[in-house]
């Protein structure tokens, strides 16, 4: 008995704790997913309704129209005629992913990119010391509106206020430090050797970085890539504070569903919610086997 | 014909941790020259510097009478396998061996027989298709081999590159090795800690010690006529019984004293220089009886290795004395013997450590 109580408690209390760890995290999304399915009367409604009955995806089609002209956009009722809606959010959803897509994406891949060759240096070279490695850190340690402040001030000068290429700048500056850092881990892997011997054998540096460390440090910079992704597809104040007019990013298209005139709808926001976040969790599933390499450090034979 | 030469090679880390100090050395065409020492000697920094993964703080390096200080380790011609092998794990066997064609923009048909050739010459044809992490140790040791020899260069320069594998493939790999090296007739540069690696491999040893070279010779040399304490204490295994004590010339004949022995040296050493000194003899040269000698002491250990036994004496220093004796006879632990050496097989070393050769005033320098 005793024996037995010793072989299962551990894993039981790490099960119990892993079990509320998952409910915790996997409610809201479930909570989001389903009210983006809910018709508009069962968003409010108490005692809560989790799954609901009269599933509809109209949440989606008025979120994310197919059809649309101007604000104006169409939806077909239940009988299949087109009824002409207007809203705030109208026509904004698509234009908001579009703007996403290219800013979280364009700026991930600079960062990503420069942060590499830099962590190449740092790692080879020590091109920048410990003490400048450690500040690049600092840099993220500053509470983003700090900088908001001033930065908008800049903007303004720069133009750069209310453009794609403003906050694409911005993400590349704040996510270098993480680039930098997490792929220079993964070049400290590499050893040595593996370049000199490449040298030696008369590859060129690129072709030595390009066949030899690349190939090794891949699902590193892959890992690495989707959580700066991740941070900068998600990312909301600087956005905000830096372009709210003409290019809206999702997570500012997503604060919009709180009109004075329509109160909250919930659904729609839910519907747009799961819009967002679905695109990366599929990725992520994608690129699975890279990321479990790259979050475990453990990607050289040596 | 002299391949690679260095003159006054020096090399600095940092400040001042100076790993290789003022070296001269050549290296001829088509020998097997091993580099030796133990570790922090300068053996591996000195290979470096020929394969020009370090530059020389100062000094000149030449190959085939070009200089290379300047030049890139690609453009040297040299071959080089690492310690760690240093194979590309994300490529085939074959793809590792190809590598360095390739990049000498070799055409693909000829590309294809070389690796080939190569696999053949080191017997790995099987295992062109894996993957390095699927090779065994002893089959990565000859895929580095290979990826290296297909690339004819005109020195191979080797970085203790067996020290990873057990004993019984380390020795199966030093003939591998070996075989190579007569068969292609190039010139091997082989750095490594162990003397057995260096006896067995070499035409010629530079024996290395704190960044300077301490003797350059055939490895009998080396071993039959040490030019220091060090090197006689490095090569042989067992290693030389060496007995620090005190030497002192009384009326023309020399004798040595050292706690519980008292030897009567040769003649040849009436010139030696009396004070500290220290008494070598190899374990093989020692003759043990059950009376007389030079030594009588009680047997600690008898370690039986077949065709021979090692008898371990306790002296009370540091290490034990150690007497090789045919495996046939049979001697106990807690036995009383005698042991005694033949005269003209005896070394003398002076308190500075060189050797004080016979008929020699030694060079009289005491340590600080």
């Amino acid at each position: 008995m005793k024996r037995f109580v010793k072989k299962w408690r551990y894993p039981l209390f790490r099960t119990l704790m892993l079990t509320a760890w998952a409910l915790l995290a996997g409610f809201p999304i479930f909570w989001i997913t389903s009210t983006s399915f809910k018709p508009d009367n069962e968003w409010h409604k108490w005692p809560p309704v989790y799954v609901s009955k009269n599933a509809t995806l109209d949440n989606y089609r008025m979120v994310w129209p197919i059809h649309q002209t101007g604000s104006i956009f169409v939806t077909p009722d239940q009988k299949g005629h087109g009824v002409a809606h207007e809203s705030v959010t109208a026509n904004k959803p698509w234009h908001a992913l579009k703007n996403s897509l290219l800013i979280a994406l364009s700026s991930t891949a600079i960062a990503v990119a420069f942060g590499t060759l830099l962590a190449y240096g740092v790692s080879r070279y020590r091109i920048l010391s410990d003490t400048r490695m450690f500040q690049l850190l600092v840099l993220r340690m500053i509470p983003p509106i700090v900088v908001a402040a001033p930065l908008t001030l800049y903007y303004s000068v720069l133009q750069l206020m209310d453009t794609a290429s403003g906050l694409i700048v911005v993400y590349f500056i704040t996510s270098l430090p993480y680039a930098v850092w997490m792929t220079k881990s993964f070049i400290d892997e590499v050893p040595r050797e593996m370049e000199q011997a490449a040298e030696i054998l008369g590859a060129s540096r690129w072709q030595t970085i390009w066949e030899i460390i690349f190939p090794l440090i891949r699902s590193g910079v892959v890992a690495t890539f989707l959580f700066i992704l991740i941070l900068t597809w998600s990312e909301y104040l600087l956005s905000f504070i830096l372009s709210k007019v003409d290019v809206v990013t999702l997570p500012v298209q997503l604060s919009k569903y709180e009109g004075s005139t329509e109160g909250r709808v919930y659904g729609h926001q839910a519907a747009l919610a799961v819009g967002i976040t679905f695109p990366l969790i599929i990725i992520g599933i994608f690129i699975r086997k890279h990321l479990v390499r790259g979050f475990t450090f453990g990607m050289v034979k040596r | 014909m002299t391949l690679i030469e260095m003159k006054g090679l020096r090399k600095v880390f940092g400040r001042n941790i100076e790993a290789v100090k003022n070296l001269d050395l050549s290296v001829e065409e088509g020998e097997f020259l091993v580099l030796v020492g133990p570790s922090g000697c300068g053996k591996t920094t000195t290979l470096r510097m020929i394969a020009g993964f370090e530059e020389p703080t100062a000094g000149e390096i030449y190959i085939q009478g070009r200089l290379v200080n300047d030049i890139e380790p690609g453009q040297r011609n040299l071959g080089m396998v690492f310690q760690n092998l240093a194979l590309f794990p994300h490529k085939t066997v074959a793809e590792n061996i190809e590598f360095g064609p390739r990049m000498k923009k070799v055409d693909p048909e000829t590309r294809l027989r070389r690796v080939r050739e190569a696999a053949e010459m080191v017997k790995i044809t099987h295992l062109l298709d894996k993957l390095p992490g699927q090779c065994s140790g002893g089959e990565a040791q000859r895929v580095a081999l290979a990826r290296t020899l297909v690339t004819d260069p005109s020195v191979f320069l080797l970085d203790e590159p067996l020290s990873s594998l057990d004993a019984k493939l380390r020795r199966e790999m030093r003939a591998e090795i070996d075989r190579l090296h007569q068969r292609l007739g190039k010139t091997f540069v082989f750095v490594t800690h162990d003397q057995e690696e260096a006896m067995t491999l070499a035409d010629r040893i530079v024996v290395m010690r704190d960044g300077v070279i301490e003797q350059v010779g055939s490895p009998l040399e080396i071993y039959g006529d040490p030019v220091s304490h060090f090197v006689a204490d490095f090569f042989g295994s067992p290693s030389m019984n060496l007995i620090p004590g005190t030497l002192s010339q009384e009326s023309g004949k020399a004798r040595f004293r050292a706690p519980g022995l008292t030897v009567e040296l040769p003649p040849s050493f009436s010139q030696a220089p009396a004070g500290e000194a220290t008494l070598g003899f190899r374990p093989e040269h020692l003759a043990v009886s059950q009376n007389g000698g030079i030594f009588r002491g009680e047997v600690r250990l008898v370690e039986p290795l077949g065709k021979d036994t090692l008898l371990y004496f306790d002296r009370g220093g540091e290490r034990p004395l150690i007497a090789v004796v045919e495996g046939t006879r049979t001697f106990r632990e807690g036995d009383t013997l005698g042991v005694s050496v033949n005269p003209d097989l005896l070394y003398l070393f002076g308190g500075d450590g060189k050797r004080i050769r016979r008929g020699s005033k030694g060079t009289g320098i005491r340590p600080a």
